[in-house]
C-alpha cells in the first residue's frame, strides 16, 4: 500500500474520531508522495536547453510559440518562476496537479513537467511573443491568477484539446436546425466541451406539423437525442460528454421536462445523464405570489402570430397579450404554486433542474439594446446574448447567428489581496483571457466562431472566498463578509472595464454593436457614479489588503473613457464553480462555503482527503459547512457579488433531508427577490442514523 | 374459524420507540445496484492481481446476505411481538435481498459464468463459511412463539452477523476502493454497509428492550452465552480470514478490523467491548465515510438522493419579515 495514501486518510480518520486536525499528517503525505511517486517518475534533464529540445523533438511541445522568444528570455522566465520557491501546500493540490495537469510521457510513466514549468509554458503560449505580457503572466499565475482547466492543461502541447470547453447553442423549430445542432453537439463534445442547448423555441408535444394537429413529438425526444450524442462522443472513453437542455417554464412541455430527471421517471422520458435547466420569467413568481394559474403556450403559435421566437420575447411583458390573443392556443392551465412545488420535488430527488431568473438577467443586461439572454451553460454562470442561426436546405447557404464559447479564468481572492498592484493583476488576467479568445477558432461550429470573432467574450471569476474569510477570521454570511465581497468584486469589475477599454484603444476595435450597449450610452455606470462612499469595519479593510476602494469619482472618469474608446469585450466577468483548479491552488471553490471541513473527494478512480486551506485547530470553527450556513445569508453573499458581475455566478444551494419543498421554494423566491440570476444544483445531505436517533432521544 | 382477534398496525400511535426513525432512515437510503456503473471497473479488473481473493470475499458476503434475507430477518420479524417492529424488520429483509442481488450484479459484470459457478461451489465447500452460517442459522431457527429468550438470542445473533461477521469481507473492497482500485464495486459495498449499520443498531436496540425485562440471573446467564458465542465466531473468523486473505498478506489488518467491529456489535446490543482499542487502517475507516463526499459533477453519480417532503407553498412563503434586514428585500 502507498504510505502517502494512508497518511492522507489518517487526516480524515483522526478528524472524524477526535475532531482534531493534524496538518502534519497531510504534510507528511505530500512529502511521501514526492518521494514515492513524483521524484522517481520525473525525467531529469541536464539543463533547460536539453529539456526544451527533447520536449519539442519528441513532439510534446509545439515548436512555433517558443520560437517567438529568444532562448535567453525563456531562460530568464523559468528562473523568475522558480524564484518564487513554490511548494504545494496540501496532498490534494500536489496529487491533482501531477495526476491531472503535468505533461507526462505518452505511456504515462514519466513526468515531464513541474508546476513552474507548466506555468511558464502557459505564459509563453498565451503571450504569443509579447515578452512583457509573458513576464506579467508568470507573475500573475505564480501569485493569484489561475486559467480554467482546458487552458491550463492544453497550452503549449502539441497533441492538445481546445483551450475553451464551454458552449451554448440555440436550436430553432426546424428539422434542419435540430439536425445541425446535434452535429454541433457531437463535435463540441468530441473537443471535450460541455454544451448548453436551448429547446424553448421547439414546438411542444401534440403541436401541428404542416398544419396537421397532434403530429409533433415535443422537446423530450430531442433532449434524448442530445443525451445520446453526448454519451457517444466521449473523448476516447475518457470522460462522458456532458450537456444541459434549457426550457422556458411557460413552454407546453414543461411538466414532462421537470419530471424527466426524477430517478423513477418513465424510461421513455427519463434523462439519465443530460442536465436540465428552466428559464423563469418574473411574471411566473408574481402569478405564484397571487396564487394564480399559469397558462402554457406553444412557440409555434407565437412565431406564427408575432414573427418572433418564444425565447426572443419577454414573457413577463407579453404574458397578458398572449392570454388575450385568440390566435394563441392556451395549451394548459396549471396552478403556479403546484407547478413550482413539482420543481422543488424534482430538485430534492435529483438536484435538477437549474433555474435561470429571466428578468433578473435581462433587466441589468448591459447589451439589452442588442438582444436578450435566453439561456445559460452547463454551470449556469455564462449569460450572453445569442442570435438563432437559420439553417436552410443543403442547396441554400445558412445564415449563421451568434452562439457562445466561453473561456474562463479565476483569481485566488486570498492571494489577490496580497499582490503589489491589483489593477495590474486584473489587467494581465484579462489580456491572457483575451488571447485565449483570439487563439480559439471552432471551425465546425460557425455560429460559435462567428460570435467569438465579433464579441471577444471572456469570463474572469474568483475562488477561495471562504478560505480568505477564515484566514481573516470573518464568518461566512456575516455583514463583514458581504461588505468584503461587495468591495472586492467592485474592484474586479472596475479594473476589468479599464483593461477592456485600454485593449479597445490599443486595437482600435470594440465588440460588435458596442454603440448599442449600455456602456456606450453610459447607463451602465449609473449604479456606480451616484453611489455614496461606504465605511467598512477595520476587519473588512484589513481583509481587502492591497485591493483599492473604488470611488464614485474614479467611476466617473472611467465612464467618460469607455464612452470615448469603447470596450473590447462584450462580456468580461463570470464566476465559475471552480472544481479542479481550486484544488490545485489549495483554495476553497468559487465564492461558495466549504461543504466539509475535511473533504472527501471522489473521482472516477481515486479518493483524496482534503482538509480546507489555512485550517487549524484554532480556526476550524470558522469553516461553517455549507449545509449549516443560513441559506438566506448565503444568498446575500452571492447577491452582493452579483451586482458587479455582468454575467452570472454558479450558485449551489445546500439542504438537508429535513427540509420540505416549501422551505426550498422560499429560498429560491428570496434569491429571485435579491436579484440572483441563476441557481445551479441543489445538493442534499442525508442525515446519518446517529443524528436521527440523537435528535429523538 | 378461530376466535383470534386480528390487530392492525397503527403507525399513528407509536408502540415501539424509534421504529419510525429506523423505517424512515431505511427508506431514505433506498438504492439499487444498477445505479452504480460497476462496468467502469472492468478494465482494472482484467489486470487485477488478487482476483481469487476478491471473488471469494464476495462469495462469502453473498452467503451471509442470503441467510439474512431467507432466514434471519424473516424469522425475527415473524416472532417479534410489536407490529411496528415487525414492519421495520420486513423492510430490512427486502434490503438484504437487494444486497444479495447486488453481489451478483458485480459478479455478472466482472466475471465469466464458469468463474461464477466455481465461486458458488466454493461457498458450499468452505468449512469456515459453512460453520458461521450454520451457527447463526441454528439460533434463528430455534425461536419459539412467546419465548422472549429465544427471540433475544436470535436478535443477538443477527447483530453479530450484521455488525461483525460481514466485516472480514467488507474490508477488502473498502481497502482497494480507497486507493482507487475497483472503486465502483467499493461504492456498492459502502451502500450495503450504510444499510447494515442501521440494521445492526435497530435490531440491537430492539434486543436491548427485551433484555432489560429479564431478571438479573437471566441477564447474567445470557451475557455468558453471548460472549461465548462471540468468541466462538471470532475464532472461526480468524481462520476464515487467514484462508481467504492468504495470498495478499493483509490478514493482520483484516483481523484488527474484525475486532474493531466485534466491539461495535457488542455495543449495539448494550454489552461492553471485549477487545482492546487498536489502530485500524484509516483508508478502510474512511471507506464508510461517504455521506457528504464531494462528487465530481462530471463523472460519478452521488450516493444521495432522497424522496422530498412535500409541503404546499402558501402566502407565508412570500413573507420574509422574519429575516434581519428584510426591508432590503422589498427592492422588487
Amino acid at each position: 500500500m502507498k504510505t502517502y495514501l494512508k497518511l492522507n486518510n489518517e487526516v480524515l480518520n483522526q478528524y472524524a474520531t477526535t475532531g482534531s486536525i493534524d496538518n502534519g499528517k497531510d504534510k507528511e503525505a505530500t512529502r511521501r508522495y514526492f518521494l514515492e511517486e513524483v521524484n522517481v517518475r520525473m525525467r531529469h534533464f541536464i539543463n533547460l536547453e536539453d529539456k526544451l529540445e527533447y520536449l519539442i523533438e519528441e513532439g510534446y511541445y509545439e515548436k512555433e510559440f517558443l520560437e517567438a522568444y529568444s532562448f535567453e528570455f525563456i531562460k530568464g522566465l523559468y528562473e523568475k518562476a522558480y524564484s518564487y520557491k513554490f511548494r504545494f501546500s496540501s496532498f490534494m493540490s500536489a496529487s491533482k496537479f501531477y495526476e491531472g495537469y503535468a505533461m507526462k510521457s505518452r505511456d504515462g510513466k514519466e513526468i515531464l513537467e513541474k508546476y513552474e514549468d507548466r506555468i511558464v509554458i502557459i505564459a509563453l503560449y498565451l503571450a504569443q511573443g509579447d515578452e512583457t505580457l509573458a513576464e506579467q503572466a508568470v507573475e500573475a499565475m505564480m501569485e493569484a491568477y489561475q486559467p480554467a482547466t482546458p487552458t491550463a492543461l492544453n497550452s503549449g502541447k502539441k497533441a492538445r484539446g481546445e483551450l475553451v470547453s464551454c458552449f451554448k447553442l440555440t436550436m430553432d423549430d426546424t428539422m434542419n436546425s435540430i439536425a445541425e445542432n446535434i452535429g454541433y453537439c457531437l463535435e463540441l463534445s468530441r473537443l471535450g466541451g460541455g454544451v448548453g442547448v436551448n429547446l424553448t423555441d421547439l414546438r411542444p408535444l401534440g403541436d401541428p406539423i404542416k398544419g396537421i394537429l397532434n403530429k409533433a413529438s415535443g422537446v423530450i425526444p430531442v433532449a434524448k437525442l442530445l443525451e445520446n450524442s453526448f454519451l457517444y462522443s466521449n473523448q476516447l472513453g475518457q470522460r462522458n460528454g456532458s450537456g444541459v437542455a434549457y426550457l422556458n417554464i411557460f413552454h407546453g412541455d414543461i411538466e414532462n421536462f421537470i419530471s424527466s430527471k426524477k430517478p423513477n421517471a418513465d424510461d421513455k422520458i427519463r434523462l439519465a445523464t443530460l442536465s436540465t435547466g428552466i428559464i423563469i420569467p418574473g411574471i411566473f413568481f408574481e402569478l405564484m405570489k397571487r396564487d394564480k394559474d399559469v397558462v402554457l403556450f406553444s412557440p409555434y403559435d407565437i412565431y406564427k402570430e408575432y414573427g418572433q421566437r418564444m425565447s426572443e420575447l419577454s414573457m413577463s411583458a407579453m404574458y397578458y397579450e398572449l392570454l388575450d390573443n385568440p390566435n394563441i392556443r392556451k395549451l394548459k392551465r396549471l396552478n403556479a404554486r403546484k407547478l413550482y412545488t413539482e420543481i422543488k420535488k424534482a430538485q430534492f430527488e435529483s438536484g435538477y433542474p437549474f433555474e435561470i431568473f429571466d428578468d433578473n438577467v435581462n433587466k441589468v443586461h448591459p447589451l439589452k439594446g442588442i438582444g436578450r439572454v435566453k439561456m445559460s451553460n452547463l454551470c449556469t454562470e455564462i449569460l450572453q446574448v445569442q442570435e438563432t442561426s437559420i439553417i436552410t436546405d443543403q442547396d441554400q447557404p445558412n445564415e449563421y447567428g451568434l452562439d457562445v464559447s466561453c473561456n474562463l479564468g479565476s483569481l485566488d481572492i486570498h492571494k489577490a489581496t496580497k499582490v503589489n498592484d491589483f489593477g495590474q493583476l486584473v489587467d494581465t488576467s484579462i489580456r491572457l483571457l483575451t488571447n485565449v479568445s483570439t487563439m480559439t477558432y471552432i471551425r465546425n461550429v460557425p455560429s460559435v466562431a462567428n460570435a467569438n470573432k465579433l464579441m471577444h467574450s471572456i469570463g474572469l471569476g474568483v475562488m477561495n472566498l471562504h478560505g480568505h474569510l477564515v484566514h481573516e477570521e470573518i464568518p461566512y454570511g456575516s455583514q463583514d463578509s458581504i461588505d468584503f465581497i461587495d468591495a472586492f468584486m467592485e474592484a474586479v469589475n472596475y479594473y476589468s472595464i479599464q483593461s477592456s477599454m485600454e485593449i479597445a484603444k490599443e486595437k482600435k476595435e470594440t465588440f460588435y454593436r458596442f454603440e448599442d450597449s449600455d456602456y456606450a450610452n453610459g447607463e451602465y455606470f449609473n449604479q456606480y457614479t451616484d453611489k455614496k462612499a461606504v465605511l467598512h469595519s477595520s476587519k473588512v479593510t484589513k481583509a481587502l489588503g492591497s485591493v483599492p476602494l473604488i470611488t464614485a469619482h474614479m467611476w466617473k472618469e472611467l465612464k467618460a473613457q469607455v464612452m470615448e474608446h469603447g470596450l473590447y469585450h462584450a462580456y468580461r466577468l463570470a464566476i465559475a464553480p471552480t472544481g479542479s483548479i481550486s484544488y490545485i491552488r489549495n483554495s476553497t471553490a468559487s465564492i461558495a462555503p466549504c461543504t466539509e471541513r475535511v473533504e472527501i473527494r471522489d473521482y472516477a478512480d481515486s479518493r483524496t482527503i482534503y482538509p480546507m486551506p489555512f485550517m487549524n485547530n484554532d480556526n476550524k470553527h470558522l469553516y461553517t459547512e455549507a449545509y449549516d450556513v443560513n441559506p438566506y445569508e448565503l444568498i446575500d453573499v452571492y447577491a452582493a457579488a452579483q451586482k458587479h458581475v455582468d454575467q452570472g455566478i454558479s450558485m449551489t444551494l445546500y439542504v438537508t433531508d429535513q427540509w420540505t419543498t416549501e422551505q426550498l421554494a422560499k429560498v429560491y423566491i428570496y434569491a429571485w427577490m435579491k436579484g440572483i440570476k441563476s441557481v445551479y444544483y441543489v445538493r442534499q445531505r442525508l442525515q446519518t442514523l446517529e443524528e436521527c436517533v440523537a435528535c429523538q432521544i | 374459524m378461530s376466535n383470534l382477534t386480528y390487530e392492525a398496525v397503527n403507525w399513528n400511535a407509536p408502540t415501539s420507540e424509534l421504529a419510525k426513525v429506523f423505517w424512515d432512515q431505511q427508506w431514505k437510503q433506498i438504492w439499487f445496484p444498477e445505479e452504480i456503473a460497476v462496468s467502469k471497473d472492468i478494465s482494472q479488473w482484467q489486470t487485477f492481481e488478487h482476483q481469487d481473493t476478491y471473488k471469494k470475499v464476495f462469495g462469502g458476503l453473498t452467503l451471509l446476505d442470503t441467510l439474512q434475507t431467507n432466514v434471519g430477518m424473516n424469522e425475527i420479524a415473524k416472532f417479534a411481538p410489536d407490529l411496528q417492529e415487525k414492519a421495520v424488520l420486513t423492510v430490512f429483509a427486502a434490503f438484504e435481498a437487494i444486497h444479495a442481488k447486488s453481489y451478483s450484479y458485480i459478479f455478472t459484470t466482472l466475471c465469466k459464468n464458469a468463474e461464477i459457478d466455481e465461486i458458488f461451489e466454493w461457498v458450499k465447500k468452505n468449512e469456515f463459511l459453512q460453520y458461521k452460517a450454520a451457527r447463526i442459522s441454528d439460533i434463528y431457527q430455534s425461536i419459539e412463539e412467546g419465548d422472549p429468550e429465544s427471540l433475544w438470542k436470535a436478535m443477538y445473533a443477527s447483530v453479530m452477523l450484521e455488525s461483525f461477521l460481514f466485516y472480514s469481507g467488507f474490508f477488502y473492497p473498502l481497502y482497494l476502493g480507497g486507493q482507487g482500485v475497483l472503486r465502483n464495486s467499493a461504492e456498492v459495498i459502502s451502500l450495503i454497509l450504510r444499510d447494515e449499520s442501521i440494521h445492526g443498531v435497530a435490531v440491537g436496540f430492539f434486543a436491548q428492550n427485551i433484555f432489560k425485562r429479564f431478571s438479573q440471573e437471566k441477564q447474567d446467564e445470557l451475557k455468558i452465552w453471548g460472549y461465548e458465542l462471540l468468541l466462538d465466531l471470532y475464532q472461526n473468523e480468524l481462520r476464515y480470514t487467514e484462508d481467504v486473505y492468504a495470498e495478499t498478506g493483509l490478514s493482520p489488518e483484516v483481523k484488527a478490523y474484525v475486532r474493531y467491529n466485534a466491539n461495535k456489535a457488542l455495543m449495539n446490543v448494550g454489552f461492553e467491548a471485549m477487545f482492546p482499542e487498536e489502530e485500524v487502517n484509516p483508508i478502510v475507516m474512511n471507506g464508510i465515510r461517504n455521506e457528504g463526499s464531494t462528487y465530481d459533477f462530471f463523472s460519478q453519480k452521488g450516493a444521495t438522493y432522497a424522496v422530498a417532503k412535500v409541503a404546499p407553498i402558501t402566502d407565508d412563503t412570500f413573507n420574509f419579515s422574519h429575516l434581519k434586514g428584510s426591508e432590503k428585500s422589498e427592492e422588487k
